[in-house]
């Protein structure tokens, strides 16, 4: 009877799981049936400033204001929406309603086996926040002392692999908000994100002591690209209105508005 | 944290945002109340009923729905179910549809313990009257048993309530979801998410009150 429940239980899961998987093999059809007038739905996780973020019930940040430049080059109608993190991988996966994702998202090996990238579009490196006169120089001095991370970040990987896997001394937060908050709180004596979030807290929290470092050994530059389903047609339209939006400085523009300095844009010309 | 530094402005700034949040918590805890208690109905008749085609799928809802993290349950039914049944992904109709086939377990459960609290003697005595068992239900011992359920409802409701702020991870906007996005731009903790706490207690505490009354008049 146990046995048979179980059983009974094992299959209705499994029905669920591979009725999921169906749904996501047809999509792979209708996706290059598309035309160019169609609205292309793309998610966003608006929780990272000032990359991009929710001004009250608006989406804005870099991200955002580089993609409406990079749609408009390329002639697409598109609309982005604030999915959260957990919904925009599943989705963009999928590729069935959203078309692509853009969310400050690095280029990864491993992220590369299940998703396509477009081509890199902002270069970023990983910063300590620390606070002043700590004596931490570099990321290798971060092993013993507690540190935060946000989830699932690049952050996470590199702090992974120098502190171990399975130290509690590293805490994975859902957030950075939550993270920052962990360090102002003296839980942590450093927090490891990427280098706009460190500097826009630093910015916003003048009063608090803070100090940015950079540890060019041990983090190396990273690309943010558009996500994308594996296969997807909107590769070959993106690509070339990227190039094009940095070439004619429509690229420095938005940078300087959002960070108020020129971005160095050789580096990912030639990071392809 | 100090007190001194807790910005107002920006709660004032996303209180339109979260209030509007507040009706689309309590929509979705209304809906997956009336729904999930419908289904908890059918699904605890289905446990106490004798042949086994009735009483194991049952048994084996309650325990998936109990003994699986709501977390992801609505994973599942955000992006397996509804797809598939829906045509495309809905937060709305997800949060509804996880957090009533989450609470119908629990339900089925409350109506079960409500009923089998009524002394067996009843039944018999009402069916040496001559009552079908249909009629014992309905004349002898519902009325007993619903009067020692509505406790355990309102606990229930009230739990619901605050599980409801759980769909703000598949960006259902209501009072969670605004409070992360208040939380992400700003990098702040305690502005949006004791204000979300206040919103809750205040939604709970009426709930109480109203469950309370239905107490009294039962």
């Amino acid at each position: 009877m146990k046995k048979l429940k179980l059983l009974t239980v094992l299959t209705i899961i499994t029905i669920i799981l591979a009725a999921c998987g169906s749904k996501n093999n047809e999509s792979g059809n209708s996706n290059s049936a598309s035309g160019d007038d169609v609205t292309y739905l793309i998610a966003s996780d608006a929780s990272y400033a000032p990359m991009e973020f929710m001004d009250k019930d608006k989406i804005t940040g870099f991200d955002i204001d580089f993609l409406a430049e990079v749609m408009k080059e390329a002639g697409l109608k598109y609309e982005v929406k604030n999915v959260g993190w957990d919904a925009l991988m599943e989705s963009v996966r999928q590729g069935t309603e959203y078309k692509a994702a853009i969310s400050a998202v690095s280029i990864t090996d491993e992220r590369q086996e299940t998703y396509d990238f477009s081509a890199p579009y902002f270069e970023s490196t990983n910063m300590i926040l620390v606070k002043e006169g700590s004596g931490i120089k570099s990321a290798t001095d971060l092993k013993g002392k507690k540190v935060a991370v946000q989830q699932g970040t690049t952050a996470d990987d590199l702090m992974t692999g120098i502190m171990g896997q399975g130290n509690t001394d590293l805490s994975r937060f859902e957030n950075n908000a939550l993270a920052l908050m962990e360090m102002d709180q003296g839980g942590v004596d450093a927090v490891v994100a990427d280098i706009a979030i460190v500097r826009e807290y630093m910015k916003n929290n003048p009063d608090k002591n803070y100090e940015g470092l950079l540890d060019e050994t041990n983090f190396v530059s990273e690309f943010y690209g558009v996500l994308l389903p594996k296969g997807s047609e909107l590769k070959a339209k993106l690509d070339p209105a990227i190039k094009t939006v940095i070439e004619n400085g429509t690229y420095a523009e938005v940078y300087k508005k959002w960070f108020g300095e020129e971005p160095d844009t050789a580096a990912l010309l030639s990071a392809e | 944290m100090t007190w001194m530094d807790f910005r107002f402005d920006i709660i004032i700034d996303y209180l339109p945002l979260i209030l509007r949040g507040a009706l689309y918590t309590i929509g979705i805890s209304l809906g997956s109340i009336l729904l999930g208690s419908i289904l908890g109905l059918v699904i605890s008749l289905g446990k106490m009923s004798r042949p086994w085609y009735f009483r194991w799928p049952a048994s084996i809802y309650i325990n998936f729905f109990r003994g699986t993290p709501l977390l992801v349950q609505i994973f599942l039914v955000h992006f397996c179910v509804v797809p598939i049944l829906w045509g495309k992904s809905d937060p709305l109709v997800a949060a509804v549809a996880a957090l009533s086939l989450n609470a119908a377990a629990y339900t089925a459960e409350i109506y079960r313990a409500g009923i089998m609290s009524i002394d067996r003697g009843q039944t018999e005595a009402a069916y040496s009257l001559g009552m079908t068992h249909a009629q014992a239900m309905r004349l002898v011992i519902l009325p007993q048993a619903i009067r020692r359920m509505v406790p355990a409802f309102g606990n229930e409701f009230i739990t619901l309530v605050k599980d409801s702020s759980l769909v703000a991870v598949i960006a259902a906007p209501e009072i969670m979801y605004w409070s992360k996005a208040m939380s992400a731009q700003y990098y702040r903790v305690w502005e949006p998410y004791l204000t979300a706490a206040l919103i809750y207690f205040i939604l709970t505490y009426l709930l109480g009150k109203l469950l309370s009354y239905m107490e009294r008049k039962v």
